[in-house]
């Protein structure tokens, strides 16, 4: 296995519980790849790791790789695969050979650059660089930040300089729309970040360092519209334009790789069939590295789970049926995740108007990064009126996620059918109020609203991941969807909980006819 | 500079406080830093404000960190002698001296070699 990260690690797992002799070879001082810097709650469903946080589920994974005594070599990078199936490691500065009837390549991706004037100057980094330094490191990236790119990754760690304490100048993307979900998106939007859609960088300027970003529109053929540009102060840029997979190994072993446009950006990518087997027989890679549907982590663990169950059949430590059915079930999770509105073939498009469900496609929310109020009446989990306090759920794009069906215990929350498929209340079922999906939808787009126990005023409740965090009693202003200040907002209560792992749920009085509007609070005279 | 005056988080709203390891004393071109055993030498040099880590030969451009975790080698220094050292990857320890780094010479030996370029 080479790569300790989440696809290499899950086959491991897999590999070795079906009683294999396992060797796992990873370049850096700690296992875990890229897992331990995700402090996100992960989408999906329950079963697939949905409402975790990425370290956890790379600590969950470690675990189980040491209880099935799989043997992790660390500080040991592979320098080549050769004829037979002959791995070179350096191990503290030895070059030491192994060989393994099977290989599985999982080494990653690497963050990809859209080039510019001035992209080489210290202070423009990987948005994934700022996450290891502030995630994993403690360390500030930079005070004034202009992220660059509007897909997930962007968008993650976006929410993630906010939380470190960093100031999030703006989010840019040349596209015409927001390239992530609508729901990370909104997240940032509510505490005041500007998304600058059909916008590029043009430059960045400084003595030895960043000190200004030159930005510019662009027209729908990408080119740029004379005399729109704009100089926004940062001392940070960061680019979250794709990943692209650490071919390389694969290269070495002499297995085929090709370029592609599927996840729309030109790649190499490793030629591979169903099971993750390369051309070379024996040599399989899979995650980021194989980078088929692109779905980061959790896709990485199913396939790594693949690629092992295909090799244990293969060798005969499990048998084709078992194998059959351990993969099948894989198969159809990695369908259903990777289906919906941001799937490999909607990847990007503008043009769809409907959802699966034929509610019209939020036009604000791909522009501007937030749900305008007039369209909330589109969507029946978002508007209807109830007797006291009940869920408003502004969830409205197409993705793989339900956890807060789960969550729900009075099973107010429904998602029929598939995992893309957009929640709805039911209505005969009574909220009491517990706060559970608020604190666990990973996209933190369910709210408590209770518009008749105050006279006068609404009861808005909202998740809150910031420090300080605001206490009982605290005066501030309520935020609508786009950061604007609203009306004030006194915090009636804070509740935190193991079970809402971190996100507190934050219950603020509103003037009544602001309910609908208020989703973010802002403490008096400081930060957000 | 003193390590209470960095650039670092004290307190996140996800991960608490970072667990650490003991303060180090390190030197950057001959000048004393501190940061913590263990942590990338680019993590304590960011927690330090430094931006640049080298120069590249040709153009004699400044470089920093860009991928942070291994993958570029834009952030390569000098650390104890031996160039084109992964200053994102490569633990802290006490007493290393970290060198910025001229194409993938020291500064002494860059602007010795440009003088004699100078002298030609």
């Amino acid at each position: 296995m080479i790569g300790a990260g989440p696809a290499g690690l899950s086959a491991a797992v897999e590999a070795a519980e079906a009683g294999m002799r396992v060797a796992v070879f990873d370049e850096n001082a700690g296992p875990g790849g890229q897992l331990f810097k995700q402090i996100h709650k992960f989408f999906g469903s329950r079963d697939q790791n949905a409402m975790i946080r990425g370290f956890q589920i790379g600590r969950n994974l470690l675990a189980r790789a040491e209880a099935a005594g799989v043997e992790v070599f660390l500080n040991a990078p592979v320098m080549g695969i050769y004829k037979n199936h002959e791995v070179l490691v350096k191990i503290e500065d030895e070059s030491v050979h192994f060989k393994g009837d099977n290989i599985i390549i999982a080494a990653g991706a690497a963050e990809v650059m859209v080039p510019f004037c001035g992209w080489d100057l210290p202070g423009v980094m990987g948005a994934g660089a700022a996450q290891t330094l502030m995630n994993r490191h403690g360390v500030l990236p930079g005070r004034k930040v202009l992220l660059v790119g509007s897909g997930n990754v962007g968008l993650i760690v976006g929410l993630q300089l906010l939380q470190a304490g960093c100031e999030l100048v703006a989010v840019l993307d040349a596209a015409p729309r927001v390239g992530g979900y609508g729901v990370h998106a909104a997240k940032i939007a509510r505490t005041g970040v500007p998304f600058l859609t059909s916008t590029t960088i043009l430059e960045a300027k400084g003595d030895g360092k960043v000190e200004k970003a030159v930005i510019r529109k662009v027209d729908s053929r990408f080119q740029v519209i004379p005399g729109t540009e704009r100089e926004l102060d940062v001392d940070t840029i960061l680019m979250a334009v794709g990943l692209s997979p650490m071919t390389q190994l694969a290269s070495c072993a002499g297995c085929d790789v090709e370029y592609s446009d599927q996840t729309g950006r030109l790649s190499c990518i490793t030629v591979t069939d169903e099971f993750c087997e390369t051309t070379v027989a024996g040599i399989y890679c899979c995650g980021d590295f194989r980078m088929e549907t692109a779905e980061g982590a959790s896709s990485a663990i199913l396939q790594g789970q693949i690629a092992a169950s295909h090799i244990a059949e293969q060798a005969g430590y499990i048998t084709g049926e078992e194998c059959g059915a351990r993969i099948a079930k894989c198969q159809e999770t990695l369908r259903q995740m990777s289906g919906g509105m941001f799937s490999v073939k909607n990847k990007g498009r503008v043009d769809p108007t409907e959802t699966d469900e034929g509610y019209p496609i939020s036009r604000s929310l791909l522009e501007r990064g937030y749900i305008a109020e007039e369209e909330l009446q589109n969507y029946p989990a978002a508007s209807y009126e109830a007797e006291g306090v009940h869920p408003v759920i502004e969830c409205v794009q197409n993705i793989p996620c339900n956890p807060c069906r789960d969550m729900c215990a009075r099973k107010c929350i429904l998602v029929n059918g598939d995992i893309t498929n957009i929640p709805l209340v039911d209505q005969t079922k009574k909220c009491v109020g517990c706060g559970l999906c608020v604190a666990n939808c990973p996209g933190q787009s369910i709210f408590l609203i209770d518009k008749t126990s105050i006279p006068d005023y609404a009861a808005v409740s909202i998740p809150y991941e910031f420090l300080p965090l605001p206490e009982e009693g605290q005066k501030g202003t309520g935020l609508d969807r786009s950061g604007a200040p609203v009306c004030d907002a006194l915090v009636m209560s804070v509740k935190t909980s193991p079970a809402m792992d971190k996100t507190a749920v934050l219950t603020m009085k509103v003037p009544l006819k602001y309910a609908d509007s208020v989703r973010f609070f802002k403490a008096e005279g400081g930060a957000e | 500079m003193d390590i209470t005056k960095q650039r670092r988080i004290q307190e996140h709203p996800i991960l608490g406080s970072y667990e650490k390891g003991r303060v180090v004393h390190f030197t950057l071109d001959g000048k004393d830093m501190e940061g913590y055993e263990g942590e990338p030498i680019a993590a304590a040099l960011k927690a330090s404000g430094v931006m640049t880590h080298r120069y590249t030969a040709k153009h004699h451009k400044p470089r920093g960190v860009f991928c942070a975790i291994g993958r570029c080698t834009d952030c390569v220094m000098i650390v104890d002698g031996i160039p084109n050292t992964r200053t994102c990857i490569t633990p802290l320890k006490e007493g290393m001296a970290v060198q910025a780094q001229y194409g993938v010479q020291t500064k002494e030996e860059w602007e010795a070699s440009q003088e004699a370029k100078d002298g030609e």
